[in-house]
């Protein structure tokens, strides 16, 4: 009972500091309209062939959900650890009952229901600007874990990167780095076919490459339930080792 | 009484840099222990120690275990620079650390003892320097610590603010609490503490009551006079006499002996701006200890009494 106290102080807290920064309430859904205004409304798909995208729209759905679902836990986490760190609000919640993992897992759940709450825009805006249908069906209803998860993950890796990095500045450059570069290796926006034979078996070692198999199973290409939980199984795995790093490297001491 | 504190040979290095070199100490139940020192002595390396968030060598008990085991329910800190979310209010910044523990203190209760409860519904960013550590301190008082680490908790913090935190923290100590302070006001650390410990460059220099470290520290009592008269004119007055560019100062001056020094001067025609009689406090045990000194004594004349005092 008074774990639960704890995460749901630490929850509410961090809702409320999120929801008065008005600058990030506003970019954190703002990012997904530009990012289907681009993408979806400006360059389009062209399934004939010459274009950026060459295969239907329904096809990226997983990439912009990846926009989201990775570059804002990264950042958001990353540089609340750093504010943390500059505030000496570790050492204080080092003196608490709080644990790390707990710490971690209130922030996380925080992401879960911002990016959440993003994905749906973005997916609604995919639907209206691109015409695409996503199947209305029960198994749809797991692009919901696939979110959860896929957000756990990155804020274990978010929570890597603001413990590594030494200021906030720090974090935003770090988690650039490493999202640009699994934006688009992770079967997202482009497909295998048009990446180097020796590269595509590195593209399995991207955690982001899971959620797109996933995702794209469950709203384009009408894969098997079974590869879809396969998928989801992976992911979790990997958001479960990550987010337990993360959490085991917020510090406790200077 | 039984010690809650205890520091015994705590060392702790950063890089090449010494930050605690062997301190020891102990602290009662119920005691009011302030730490006072020089910027950069080790003062929040200590406090750090002692609560188990920086890795220091030798043995640090905190209620009889290493802070690593300690019941974080009897444990409050305020931390040197803390900043806590800026965007709760003062209300919703006491509130979430009260849901960190099991048993807390209502936290409105907690912002009134701090002279909060006002502007409980501002954003902590929203109010100004002073208040903003008020809350912070209510943040270490919510969980009705047994002991409670303050380091510099009147830091920005107006006159009356202060003077009402430190009532505060007295009724806490009245009550049980083992505080253990840091603070760069030498008026707040021998209004507050049962015992004193002055920390430079890594070490415990000397530890005792306030009354105690005067006594043995301090010096004597002076005569201070503003004026730009030199030694010369006083040098048969019975004193020990320093000048510098803007004062003479008498030394050893009991109270009994203010008239016979102003008689002195007035037998001289010095004239002067005013005359400050001053007891030794622990702001002259602290700079006699630490070396430190106030500035702008250039250039300096001793006299000293050629005869008997009459």
């Amino acid at each position: 009972m008074s774990r639960l106290k704890r995460i749901t102080s630490t929850t509410r807290a961090g809702w409320h500091s999120f929801l008065r920064r008005r600058t990030a309430v506003f970019f954190t859904f703002f990012f997904p309209v530009i990012i289907v205004a681009i993408f979806a409304g400006l360059v389009q798909t062209q399934p004939t062939g010459g274009g950026i995208f060459a295969e239907p729209p329904a096809y990226y759905i997983p990439g912009y959900l990846a926009v989201v679902v990775l570059f804002t836990p990264l950042s958001r986490v990353g540089s609340e650890i750093a504010r943390h760190r500059d505030g000496n609000q570790f050492e204080k919640l080092a003196t608490t009952p709080l644990k790390r993992w707990e710490w971690l897992l209130a922030q996380t759940l925080v992401n879960v229901v911002v990016i959440g709450l993003a994905g749906l825009l973005l997916l609604g805006l995919t639907v209206v600007v691109t015409g695409v249908s996503v199947p209305l069906e029960p198994a749809t209803l797991l692009l919901i874990p696939f979110v959860a998860v896929g957000v756990a993950l990155f804020c274990g890796i978010g929570a890597l990167l603001g413990n590594f990095a030494d200021s906030q500045d720090g974090v935003v450059a770090a988690s650039n780095a490493i999202a640009l570069p699994l934006l688009f290796l992770s079967e997202t926006f482009v497909t295998p076919d048009l990446l180097p034979s020796w590269f595509r078996p590195l593209v399995g070692l991207s955690p982001l490459t899971y959620f797109a198999r996933g995702v794209r199973g469950l709203t384009y290409s009408g894969d098997a339930i079974g590869a879809v939980v396969t998928n989801l199984a992976i992911l979790s795995v990997l958001a479960l080792v990550f987010f337990a790093a993360g959490a085991v490297t917020i510090p406790r001491t200077d | 009484m039984d010690a809650v504190l205890v520091a015994d040979d705590v060392r702790r290095t950063y890089g090449d840099t010494v930050a605690l070199d062997g301190v020891s100490l102990s602290v009662a139940e119920g005691e009011v222990f302030g730490l006072i020192g020089p910027n950069g002595a080790g003062k929040t390396t200590l406090v750090r120690a002692l609560t188990g968030t920086t890795d220091a060598d030798g043995t640090v008990t905190v209620l009889g275990t290493p802070p690593s085991d300690v019941d974080t329910q009897r444990v409050g800190l305020l931390p040197q620079s803390f900043t806590p979310p800026e965007r709760l209010t003062a209300r919703e910044l006491v509130a979430y650390y009260a849901g960190l523990y099991e048993e807390t203190r209502d936290p409105e209760a907690v912002l009134a003892d701090v002279g909060l409860d006002g502007a409980s519904d501002t954003w902590y960013e929203n109010l100004s320097g002073g208040q903003q550590r008020r809350v912070c301190v209510a943040t270490a008082l919510v969980n009705d610590p047994d002991v409670l680490f303050l380091d510099e908790p009147t830091t920005g913090i107006d006159p009356a603010g202060r003077r009402a935190l430190w009532g505060l923290i007295e009724d806490l100590a009245d009550g049980g609490t083992t505080v253990f302070l840091t603070s760069h006001s030498m008026d707040e650390v021998e209004r507050l503490a049962d015992r004193v410990g002055l920390l430079n460059e890594g070490s415990l220099a000397a530890v005792g009551s306030p009354t105690d470290l005067v006594t043995e520290y301090g010096g004597e009592t002076r005569l201070v006079v503003r004026t730009e008269a030199g030694t010369d004119a006083v040098a048969d007055a019975g004193f020990v006499v320093e000048a510098d560019a803007e004062t003479l100062t008498f030394h050893d001056v009991d109270p009994r002996d203010i008239g016979p020094a102003v008689e002195a001067l007035e037998r001289a025609g010095v004239e002067y701006d005013s005359l400050t009689w001053k007891q030794p406090g622990l702001e002259e045990v602290y700079l006699r200890l630490t070396g430190e000194t106030f500035e702008g004594r250039r250039s300096r004349a001793v006299a000293a009494p050629t005869g008997g005092a009459e």
